[in-house]
C-alpha cells in the first residue's frame, strides 16, 4: 500500500494521518516513502481526529475542470499551516480570512480520495 | 563565480504560430521549429550536432525517439520537462556544450500540442502530489495555485487588481504590435476589471490561456554565428535554482531570490541597465515576484513598483515585448522559451513593428513546475546585444 492509500484508510475511518519521521521527528505532507528532511524511510503515523492551523491563503473556486465540481461552484478552497508544520490544501467550509484558525478533518470524497476539511474554530 | 558564458552566442529565435487547438502531435510542432531553425540558420541538418528539447506532451516518445522522427544525429542531447524554467535551463545547457566542446551547434526546442482534452489530463496527471492533493480540491488546475499566492502576494504588498491590470493592458499593447500574439483585440483596464470571476482574486484575463505551439532558438560560438551571418546575442549571466525555501510555509519569494546577487555580479551590470525585461507571466502575480526577487525593486515593494513605471510600448520600461504569454497564450513548455526569444529578437533588431530603440540589454525570467503548492524551479538569464 503506498503511503498516499494508507492515509485515504485512516481517512475512511474519519482519523487525519500524517507521516512523521522516527529518525528526525520531522511531520510531513503529502505523504510520500522517504523523510523531506533527512531521507529516512522509516516513516511513522501521527493520526488524530483533527489537526488546527492557521488559514495561510484562500481563493474562491468559480471555475472547475470537473463535472462534479462544477454543480458545487463556488467552491472555497485554502492553503493551511498545520500546527505541527505541513502546509496543507484543503477545502474551507466558509469563506475565511488569512490568519483565521481552523480545525481540519479528513474524510473520502465521492471519488474514494482523501479530503481535508477546514473549519473555523470558533 | 561561476565561470562565464565566452563567446557562445544565442541567435535565430523561431516560433511556430500558435493555434487554440490542433491535431498535429508535439513532435510535429517540435519538428516544424527545427525546420525553421535550419531555413533562417542555412545550416543543414547534419550540422546540428546537440538539442535540447522541452515537451509536456511528448509522450509516449521521449527524446530519444525524437531525434529518430527528425533523423537527427546529435551527440549531446538534454530533455528538460521543466515547463516555465525550460527555456533558460536549454540555454545554459547549450552554451557549456558548446563552450567545452561537446557540441557546435545546439538546437533548443520547446512545443506542445493542444487537443480538445490535451490540458485537462495533463493538469489531472501533472505529478503525484498534484494528482492526490490538489486536483482532489475543486480541479481548479493552475488557476487554483496562483490564485492562492495571489492572494498571499496582495495581502503582502498591497497589490490591487487594477496594479494586476496595469501590467496586463501594457501586455496587450505589445501584443497589438506582435502578429504571432494570439490575443490582439483592445485590453481595456475598465474590460480588465470587469471579466467574470475565475478563481478569487483571478479574473479572466489574469489567467493565461493554454494552446499548442513551439519555440526554438540556436547556440553555437560567435565566430560560427558571424560565419553564417547570423545576428547574435551575449549571455551575459544566468542563473537557476529548484525548490528555495521549502521551509517558507507558502511561496512569497521564488528562487531568485538566492540566486540574484549573483547573477548581477556575473552580468557586472545591474537592474537599472536592462533595457528590456521578459518576465515569467502566465500570471501577473509572477511578474511582481520577480520584479522584487531580481532586485528591480525592494521586497514587498512590487505594487509601488508597478505603480511607478510604465510598461508598455513607449514606455521606460519595456516588459513582455511581445505580449507575453498572458496575451500571447502559453504553448505548454514554449511558454519557457516565449520570453527568451522575445529577448533576442529585440536585442538583434528582429522585433519588427515593436522594437525598443537601442535596447542592448534584456533579461529574461522563468518560473515553472507548481507540483504541490508552490512553482519549484526558477531561472533568469542577462543577455547583452
Amino acid at each position: 500500500m503506498t503511503p498516499m492509500q494508507q492515509m485515504i484508510e485512516s481517512a475512511v475511518r474519519g482519523q487525519l494521518a500524517l507521516q512523521r519521521c522516527v529518525k528526525c521527528g520531522t511531520v510531513q505532507y503529502p505523504p510520500r516513502e522517504l523523510c523531506s528532511t533527512c531521507l529516512a524511510d522509516q516513516l511513522e503515523w501521527r493520526t488524530t481526529d483533527t489537526e488546527n492551523g492557521e488559514v495561510l491563503a484562500s481563493t474562491m473556486l468559480h471555475h472547475s475542470h470537473e463535472a462534479a465540481f462544477q454543480e458545487a461552484l463556488p467552491i472555497c478552497v485554502g492553503l493551511v499551516r498545520l500546527d505541527p508544520g505541513p502546509t496543507v490544501l484543503c477545502f474551507l467550509t466558509e469563506s475565511c480570512d488569512v490568519g483565521t484558525r481552523v480545525r481540519i478533518a479528513a474524510s473520502n470524497d465521492a471519488a474514494g480520495r482523501a479530503m481535508l476539511t477546514a473549519t473555523p474554530i470558533a | 563565480m561561476a565561470l562565464d558564458y565566452g563567446d557562445v552566442v544565442i541567435c535565430t529565435p523561431v516560433t511556430v504560430p500558435y493555434v487554440r487547438r490542433s491535431e498535429q502531435s508535439a513532435s510535429w510542432w517540435l519538428g516544424t521549429a527545427l525546420r525553421r531553425l535550419l531555413e533562417v540558420s542555412g545550416l543543414a541538418k547534419q550540422q546540428v550536432d546537440g538539442l535540447c528539447l522541452s515537451s509536456f506532451t511528448l509522450a509516449p516518445d521521449g527524446p530519444a525517439p525524437f531525434v529518430q522522427y527528425v533523423g537527427l544525429s546529435p551527440r549531446f542531447l538534454e530533455f528538460l520537462p521543466t515547463g516555465g524554467a525550460c527555456g533558460v535551463m536549454a540555454l545554459r545547457r547549450a552554451a557549456r556544450a558548446v563552450q567545452c566542446g561537446d557540441a557546435e551547434v545546439v538546437a533548443c526546442i520547446a512545443g506542445d500540442t493542444n487537443g480538445p482534452e490535451t490540458f485537462h489530463d495533463l493538469v489531472a496527471q501533472f505529478s503525484s502530489f498534484s494528482r492526490d492533493c490538489v486536483w482532489p480540491y475543486g480541479a481548479g488546475g493552475p488557476n487554483e495555485s496562483f490564485a492562492l499566492l495571489t492572494n498571499h502576494a496582495m495581502r503582502r504588498t498591497g497589490a490591487t487588481r487594477e496594479d494586476f491590470g496595469k501590467l496586463c493592458v501594457a501586455q496587450r499593447q505589445w501584443a497589438q504590435l506582435n502578429p504571432l500574439a494570439l490575443l490582439r483585440n483592445e485590453l481595456t483596464l475598465q474590460a480588465y476589471l470587469a471579466a467574470p470571476p475565475i478563481a478569487l482574486p483571478l479574473h479572466l484575463f489574469d489567467c493565461v490561456m493554454p494552446c499548442a505551439g513551439a519555440d526554438g532558438f540556436l547556440v553555437m560560438s560567435r565566430a560560427r554565428a558571424t560565419s553564417l551571418g547570423l545576428p547574435c546575442v551575449r549571455i551575459i549571466a544566468a542563473i537557476e535554482r529548484h525548490n528555495a525555501f521549502p521551509d517558507d510555509p507558502i511561496q512569497w519569494r521564488g528562487g531568485w531570490a538566492v540566486d540574484a546577487d549573483a547573477l548581477w555580479q556575473q552580468a557586472a551590470i545591474g537592474p537599472d541597465a536592462i533595457d528590456v525585461v521578459q518576465t515569467y507571466d502566465d500570471y501577473p502575480v509572477i511578474s511582481m515576484l520577480q520584479f522584487e526577487d531580481l532586485g528591480f525593486c525592494a521586497k514587498d515593494a512590487g505594487a509601488d513598483f508597478i505603480r511607478r513605471n510604465d510598461f508598455g510600448p513607449g514606455g521606460n520600461l519595456p516588459h513582455n515585448t511581445g505580449g507575453g504569454q498572458l496575451s500571447g497564450g502559453q504553448a505548454g513548455a514554449a511558454g519557457g522559451f516565449l520570453g527568451l526569444v522575445e529577448a533576442v529578437r529585440q536585442l538583434t533588431g528582429g522585433a519588427e513593428g515593436r522594437l525598443v530603440p537601442g535596447a542592448r540589454h534584456a533579461l529574461v525570467g522563468g518560473f515553472g513546475m507548481i507540483n504541490y503548492d508552490r512553482g519549484l524551479c526558477t531561472v533568469a538569464a542577462v543577455l547583452a546585444a
